[in-house]
């Protein structure tokens, strides 16, 4: 496939191309910001949302969708500080964090199972699960912070491994595992099939309730993953943490390709995508059109979107000139 | 017909729900039952209940709008921006209802037209309407209204409380064109099957255009009702307001796939959740109970329906 045709057909090139135009445009007005210091902060910025929007990815390939990954990782970061802070329940960092793991799992798990056992739409069991998931929270954190992380914690945050951060090793390696897990394995092609049609998935024996609830259950427990490795990075946990993350991570997928009827997506998409609406704030800093600037972060987040829903638009009504690879 | 006017299964255990509460509310603290609470109380309920009408008739046809949280806290702005600028306070209020009706007309471009899923159009609107409130206003807020405009969310005629005897309006104009109007007929038609509504001859494309113009009206009422009361507008007001919204919709029997619903089940819905969230806050005064109430409530009313009637989904 010619690229200029790949460019304006799959997504991933064309967010991929904006993306690296952004970047050379922004780093010609200001240098600094192609420098690595700031590459990198940039890359850890957006760790939770790449780790995430894999597991959502799955998600929305089966036509489902997750709105409660903001408040789960708001309560899991409650969770994971209380467990591990000495001057409250103070247990071994490795516990505290396998209990958090295992509770985002286990949330995801009951997800998947209000939506195929109970046959409930995704949006409002997790609509539900959300607001509940909120009212734990801070409930648990009872209008206070916590402050006193044990350094161990915050090594997950804030620590290196031969010279890169360990949340973004963590992110590779999501991303590796997950681009596997699509591509090159049967239960990948079964999630896209159950995705593009259910009933047909069904009547040829795929389990289509059982790849659903694997799906919700992963997206449970790589929110785990993703607030363990950027929580901690702040000092303070209080119960902003995760709002508005489930929006932030859909319009990811979104923009990155994923039909939301199901069916077609990928995840390298979903991943350049989170890279491109990362690059909008710092973006907006680094091009040095002032203090104000940031005010209109979410604005051009949401002009990025419709440009992408009219992108798309437009290249449909063209004739299709060759078959999608 | 789908479009349900009487009152179904749904309905009644909505209302037995609510007279449970209200029992309960009344053996636990009677005082909670008094007109003069339930009056003071209800100045909470007017903006959700006016966002509900149109989000019921949007949801009946299988849509969503994501946006009218961030589309009152434009409006809000707006009408801050304007009334700074000099202008008298119903010009201000009148071009804050058209940035509302003009907010919602672009979703329903996107959504009639262009044809994108309403779950995307919205969700982007819902970061752009508040981003460009956030960026007018610079984060800021706009006070120092006249009292005459206070009026409009905190006075009262006739013992009822305004925002109320405004929420009854669109009620009955709503009711009244369900009622002798085919539209809940049309509309509960493009929710089962948009393409068989098409070719039926239905103006699928127009009536859409329409219902989200009008939630994005409802929206700019809302936030000057809303900016009345407090009297103060700021980028963030309505954060999260589209959520209540939908949860009214849903327990109050619409379904999220379209086809089924109508706006007695909304009004139940609204009024449950109302109720019940004020008087977990009145007798116990936590307001993080009232999310795990509200969201276990959700959950297990549509659980219930859906377990109770075997294979609707498919």
């Amino acid at each position: 496939m010619p690229l200029i045709d790949r460019v304006t057909r799959q997504r991933e090139w064309g967010v991929g191309t904006l993306l690296i135009l952004t970047l050379i445009v922004v780093g010609a007005v200001n240098p600094a910001f192609l420098s690595v210091g700031n590459l990198r902060d940039m890359l850890v910025q957006d760790v939770p949302t790449v780790i995430v929007a894999c597991g959502l990815t799955f998600v929305i390939v089966l036509g489902e969708i997750d709105i409660s990954v903001g408040a789960l990782m708001g309560l899991l970061a409650t969770v994971m500080g209380l467990l591990t802070s000495p001057s409250r329940v103070h247990w071994p960092v490795a516990a505290g964090v396998g209990v958090t793991l295992l509770l985002g799992a286990a949330v995801g798990l009951v997800n998947g199972l209000l939506v195929t056992g109970g046959r409930m739409p995704s949006i409002i069991v997790t609509l539900g699960m959300m607001t509940v998931l909120q009212g734990v929270n801070q409930l648990l954190l009872n209008g206070q912070w916590i402050t006193d992380l044990p350094p161990g914690l915050r090594f997950f945050g804030l620590g290196t491994l031969l010279g890169m951060p360990v949340s973004v090793w963590a992110a590779l390696i999501v991303v590796l595992l997950s681009v596997l897990l699509a591509q090159g394995t049967p239960l990948g092609r079964r999630l896209y099939a159950a995705g593009s049609n259910p009933d047909a998935a069904r009547l040829a024996g795929l389990p289509v309730h059982g790849l659903k609830l694997f799906a919700f259950t992963l997206t449970g427990l790589l929110t785990a993953v993703a607030t363990v490795v950027s929580v901690p990075r702040l000092s303070v946990i209080e119960s902003g943490v995760g709002q508005g993350f489930e929006l932030l991570v859909v319009t990811c997928v979104v923009v990155g390709g994923t039909s939301i009827s199901g069916g077609q997506g990928t995840i390298l998409g979903s991943v350049v995508a989170a890279l491109l609406l990362g690059l909008v704030r710092p973006m907006l800093i680094f091009l040095r059109l002032g203090v104000s600037a940031t005010y209109w972060e979410r604005a051009i987040q949401g002009a990025f979107i419709l440009a992408a829903v009219l992108a798309d638009h437009l290249a449909r009504r063209r004739p299709r000139l060759g078959a999608r690879t | 017909m789908t479009f349900r006017a009487l009152p179904g299964r749904q309905e009644i255990v909505l209302l037995l729900l609510l007279i449970g509460v209200l029992l309960l509310a009344g053996r636990l603290s009677p005082d909670f039952l008094s007109a003069r609470a339930q009056n003071e109380l209800s100045t909470h309920v007017w903006e959700l209940a006016l966002l509900a009408l149109p989000m019921t008739l949007i949801i009946l046809t299988a849509g969503i709008d994501l946006s009218v949280g961030s589309t009152m806290a434009l409006c809000a702005v707006a009408f801050g921006l304007y009334f700074r600028a000099g202008w008298p306070i119903p010009v201000d209020a009148g071009l804050a209802l058209l940035v509302g009706a003009a907010a919602g007309a672009l979703n329903g471009v996107f959504v009639a037209y262009v044809r994108v899923h309403p779950l995307i159009v919205t969700l982007a609107t819902l970061a752009a309407y508040r981003g460009v409130a956030e960026g007018v206003s610079l984060g800021r807020p706009f006070s120092g209204f006249p009292p005459g405009f206070a009026v409009l969310g905190q006075g009262s005629l006739a013992g009822l409380p305004i925002p109320g005897l405004i929420f009854l309006a669109a009620l009955l104009v709503t009711a009244l064109l369900l009622a002798f109007t085919p539209l809940g007929l049309w509309l509960s038609a493009i929710g089962y099957n948009e393409t068989a509504a098409r070719y039926s001859g239905l103006a699928v494309s127009r009536l859409k255009f329409g219902l989200y113009t009008a939630s994005g009206l409802a929206a700019g009422l809302a936030a000057l009702l809303f900016v009345a009361r407090r009297n103060t507008a700021k980028a963030d007001i309505g954060t999260g307001m589209e959520l209540d919204v939908i949860t009214a919709v849903v327990l109050g029997g619409t379904s999220i796939f379209g086809g089924r619903g109508g706006l007695l089940g909304t009004v139940l819905g609204v009024l449950l959740i109302h109720e019940t969230r004020e008087f977990v806050s009145w007798q116990w005064s936590r307001d993080e109970l009232n999310l795990i109430v509200v969201g276990a409530l959700l959950i297990l009313s549509v659980l219930a329906d859906s377990l109770l009637s075997p294979r609707r989904r498919q």
